[in-house]
């Protein structure tokens, strides 16, 4: 399966006008996949040990040789983590470790959104991709680990 | 269906809202929601967006925006100072009473809170729109901060030392201090758990119903009043851990039951769990309240 590369998504946003970027980001949102169905449960325990006035980010990332499958489940009520995360999740599931190991740490920047997601949101994001790049490159490592064992 | 809430006119329907968005001069309706984009992905027609971050936090100290950013604000939005504005919200308008507490920190004269907010609406499937409309720009002269609804770290603390009554408005996990390994969270992370020495805890949703409404005079004088033993005279400071559930019970506190000196301690969770010396409780019991 092919996976939008992040390069095209950050031209797209930089390419578009302050209220486009934000539509696009909502459309983003909309797309996000849901979790399988192995994952569903998982995601609701996660969930539910969330303090109340934060949004519950379930994030599943898992190592296929030297791809990454990602996975992800965030509240619809919070479309802006939800179109960050969907964004992310379009870009490298499927794509390789090392890609998302090595993903721009200042994609908020990139995509444009840092006029209207700023403070405590950023920080928030920031955390997220944070988070991912982290996992990716763990995964990396104990795959090529396994491979010289 | 009337309420005999102490200040019913604070309050006002899905169905009132519908019949008089059309009358824009005199009506503001101000969407506030936990996500900034959450108003972009439907609102009432007529409503403007006011998000708690970009538009009433300033941007480089933690506190309120100044007087200059307030005017501003509602200038632009066609706010004057005669304008009734009508706030609502997502999670059962915590960030509708986030809004209108702000607004009644600056003195604004009219503000009402539509019961049931966004939820409501959506459910009884009444029109949205996606364009942001545009109002004529109002005059709104400089008004006055006046903090008397406010309370500070020193407050709190005070008020802790003199058993005076502190209601801590979380979840019972975070009252207690339970640890949640989430590292993914560090937004608002903070390095204790725990509450205030002395606080009672009573949940904020203890005082909604599930369709986002506030619940009746009866069943919170009952919570508040009955069980809690507070009284309306009490001089009362609720906290949460950013300030927002804790402005849904102000707000239910100081209009629907009439107190008249309830202050919100927005510093909150997130200041007292991360200052130093600060003194932190994890037990349950119900405190005592010192005698008036």
């Amino acid at each position: 399966m092919s996976c939008e590369s992040l390069n095209e998504i950050i031209a797209t946003f930089q390419g578009a006008d302050p209220e486009l970027r934000l539509e696009l980001l909502l459309d983003y949102a909309k797309s996000l996949p849901g979790l399988p169905a192995r994952l569903r449960e998982a995601g609701t325990l996660a969930a539910a040990r969330v303090p109340e006035c934060q949004t519950p980010v379930f994030l599943f990332v898992e190592a296929e040789g030297d791809k990454v499958r990602l996975c992800a489940e965030v509240a619809e009520e919070a479309p802006t983590v939800r179109g960050f995360v969907s964004i992310l999740v379009r870009a490298f599931d499927g794509a390789r470790l090392a890609d998302l190991a090595e993903a721009p740490a200042d994609l908020l920047q990139q995509l444009k959104l840092d006029h209207v997601i700023r403070m405590t949101r950023e920080v928030g994001l920031s955390a997220i991709l944070y988070r991912l790049k982290r996992e990716a490159a763990r995964l990396g490592g104990v795959a090529s680990a396994a491979q010289t064992a | 269906m009337s309420e005999n809430y102490v200040h019913p006119e604070v309050l006002v329907t899905t169905a009132w809202v519908d019949e008089h968005r059309g009358d824009t001069r005199n009506l503001r309706i101000v969407e506030s929601d936990e996500d900034v984009l959450l108003y972009n992905s439907g609102h009432i027609p007529e409503a403007v967006k006011i998000d708690w971050i970009n538009d009433l936090n300033d941007p480089l100290v933690r506190d309120y925006i100044d007087v200059e950013r307030f005017a501003e604000l509602c200038e632009r939005s066609g706010i004057s100072p005669e304008t009734t504005v009508v706030f609502y919200g997502d999670k059962s308008n915590w960030w509708a009473c986030y809004a209108f507490w702000v607004f009644k920190l600056f003195g604004h004269p009219k503000c009402v809170i539509m019961d049931g907010g966004r939820k409501k609406w959506l459910a009884e499937a009444r029109p949205t729109s996606t364009q942001t409309p545009v109002y004529p720009r109002a005059r709104y002269a400089a008004p006055r901060k006046d903090e008397s609804i406010r309370a500070f770290r020193e407050d709190a603390l005070r008020h802790s030392r003199a058993l005076m009554p502190l209601v801590d408005v979380r979840s019972v996990p975070e009252f207690v201090g339970e640890r949640t390994h989430m590292p993914e969270y560090p937004q608002e992370g903070v390095l204790r758990g725990g509450h205030i020495p002395g606080a009672r805890n009573v949940p904020w949703a203890r005082a909604a119903n599930d369709d986002g409404t506030f619940k009746s005079r009866a069943d919170l004088e009952r919570i508040y009043l009955q069980e809690q033993k507070l009284r309306p005279e009490d001089d009362v400071i609720v906290y949460c851990r950013i300030g927002e559930r804790s402005s849904h019970t102000w707000f239910v506190l100081t209009y629907l039951l009439g107190f008249a000196h309830v202050r919100n301690y927005d510093g909150s969770w997130t200041e007292w769990g991360n200052s130093v010396r600060l003194p932190i409780e994890r037990k349950t019991t119900q405190p005592e309240l010192a005698p008036a």
